[in-house]
């Protein structure tokens, strides 16, 4: 019994062993069964497992007979797997009509098996042809490049003009900065209340500001230093085309009743035709004057603006025209007006109430070109002196006359035109008041006093809305 | 020209005020350039971003260089800043949809 019990035992390994062999097989190829290796294989195990069973299938005629049995134990341990494992036999039956030859017809059958997955190689990938324009060619961006070189060139400018106007602004303050200090008791306020930065006060990068008080004649002197837009490429490009200078302007709060009342301005034709159209009390009171080179012997290329002659000549003596033929290049225009009220208003209907005057002294002076400040410090002076003058001249009788006339009539054409303005404004006022003086009646608990004011208040109403009649006396014939 | 009598005053100082949306001097109205500047950057910004116009958003990126440079210094900062930050998107967003290289408008 002992043999016969070791024999099977023998038997059972071997067919073990035989069946692991399969499956390696199975496992490393799919279509091993078609194998002849794995044929030649198994058809040494078989006479161990047969005589193992005791089964009496008969000899083992060929390969063909074995391969024949040896496909339904495989099925079998197939199916055993299956029962354990649910999810694999749905996979399996899902998608075993691929592993079907007969499946696909006529499609290649070296393609139909799947080559062998060599892990190690890289797997060939197809470049398609891109189109030309994704390719980089740097050469096609020229475009790109000149933007950003225009942009790089901008920013260096930008720089470079920043630094140059400030150069020349402070080169401005210090050259002018002893004479200031010898007539303002204040140079250079921020407008803060502890005055943190004294002197000049940057606005923009091609403006800067001075705020000048504390002197006899005036309230307060503002300089602008108005710079060329250096720091602006686009600015410095449209110059060459129209050249533009470096520019200070002057503006000097007059202290009232300081100056007899005129209007007066001299300066380069060219700015005063501009100005004369833009402020106020130029074009109201102020005529062009004709020839103005033989009247007051102003430099030519000069315009005056005057509104009585003989101010104007008083102004225009020689001291003054000296410094204007001296400084002719440098001068722009010299503006006094004791009605100075800014640029006109463009929505000048929408204002009942003239706008409020003070009396200033305005100057515009072109900055020398190559930074000599020195040159026009006299201009200054000159500012000064005009200060001085205004304030000890006096007008005659018939010419204080005649400005009182003129801003009597200015102020009148102003009345004019703004009648209908202020007759619909005091319309509104009264129905105002009306509806107030309704309100109060009505809140009040007297119905005598209600009644009174309904009976009043309607024989109002009759009478707005008869018709205008006029009462005619008729003769009788 | 010269005085011999001190002019100055110290009981006649007044403090510095801003003028009030006023030019002064010289009858030059307020300079509007940023302003202008700002506007026009920012239609450029949206026909880039909108219409894909590569030309369109680097006019903006330009625009919004001058409204920078030429901005007070009393003016809101935010304004030029976001004024740059919607031109330089408009050129970021036009090269990320279309790296191709910008043709100029009268080659197209």
């Amino acid at each position: 019994m002992r043999p016969v019990f070791a024999f099977l035992l023998l038997a059972l390994i071997c067919a073990c062993q035989a069946q692991s062999d399969f499956e390696e097989g199975d496992n490393d190829n799919d279509f091993a069964e078609f194998d002849d290796e794995f044929v030649g294989s198994n058809y040494y195990t078989e006479p161990a497992a047969k005589n193992a069973e005791s089964n009496s299938a008969g000899e083992a005629g060929g390969a063909i007979g074995s391969r024949e049995e040896q496909v339904p134990p495989r099925k079998q341990t197939q199916i055993v797997d299956d029962d354990e494992e649910d999810g694999l036999v749905e996979e399996d039956d899902e998608f075993e009509h691929f592993q079907d030859e007969e499946e696909f017809e006529g499609y290649d059958g070296g393609d139909a098996k799947d080559p062998p997955i060599d892990e190690q190689a890289e797997p060939k990938l197809n470049i398609p042809n891109i189109p030309l324009h994704f390719r980089t060619h740097w050469d096609s961006y020229w475009m790109e490049m000149l933007m950003v070189a225009g942009l790089l060139a901008y920013f260096a400018n930008f720089f470079a003009g920043k630094a140059k106007n400030a150069r020349l602004a402070q080169l401005w303050f210090s050259t002018h900065k002893a004479l200031l200090d010898e007539n303002f008791a204040l140079v250079g306020d921020d407008g803060k209340p502890e005055n943190e930065s004294p002197g000049l006060i940057k606005e923009s990068e091609s403006l800067y500001t001075l705020w000048c008080s504390g002197r006899t004649c005036c309230e307060g002197m503002l300089v602008e230093l108005k710079m060329i837009k250096r720091q602006d490429l686009v600015s410095l490009v449209a110059g060459l085309m129209r050249p533009q200078l470096d520019t200070v302007h002057i503006k000097i709060d007059l202290t009232r009743g300081l100056m007899d009342s005129f209007v007066f301005a001299v300066g380069s034709k060219k700015t005063i035709t501009k100005v004369f159209k833009e402020y106020t009390d130029l074009s109201k009171f102020c005529s062009l004057v004709g020839k103005p080179e033989d009247r007051y012997n102003v430099p030519n290329g000069f315009a005056v603006l005057s509104e009585v002659p003989e101010a104007t000549s008083a102004i225009l003596e020689s001291r003054i025209i000296t410094a204007l033929n001296k400084y002719q290049s440098y001068i722009d225009y010299l503006h006094i007006s004791d009605q100075f009220s800014g640029p006109i208003q463009q929505e000048e209907g929408n204002t009942l109430k003239q706008l409020e005057t003070k009396p200033v002294l305005l100057a515009g002076f072109n900055l020398p070109k190559h930074a000599e400040m020195e040159t026009i410090k006299p201009l200054l002076l000159l500012i000064f002196y005009l200060m001085e003058r205004l304030k000890t001249y006096r007008m005659s009788k018939e010419g204080k006359s005649k400005s009182d006339k003129n801003r009597q009539r200015v102020e009148e054409e102003f009345l004019k035109s703004t009648h209908a303005a202020r007759a619909e404004a005091a319309a509104q006022r009264r129905e105002d008041k009306r509806k107030q003086e309704k309100e109060r009646i009505l809140a009040d608990e007297d119905p005598e006093k209600q009644r009174r004011w309904e009976a009043k208040e309607q024989k109002r109403q009759a009478k707005k809305n008869a018709p205008k009649m006029k009462r005619l006396a008729v003769k009788s014939l | 020209m010269s005085n011999t009598v001190d002019p100055r005053r110290k009981e006649k100082i007044n403090r510095y005020k801003a003028p009030k949306n006023q030019g002064q001097g010289g009858g030059a109205n307020e300079d509007m350039m940023p302003d202008y500047m700002n506007i026009l950057g920012m239609i450029f910004s949206m026909c880039g971003l909108m219409m894909k116009l590569k030309w369109c958003a680097w006019f903006a990126l330009y625009c919004s260089c001058i409204s920078f440079a030429s901005s007070k210094a009393s003016d809101d900062a935010k304004q030029v800043l976001s004024s740059f930050m919607l031109s330089v998107s408009a050129v970021v967003m036009s090269y990320l949809q279309n790296p191709a290289a910008m043709t100029p408008p009268w080659a197209s």
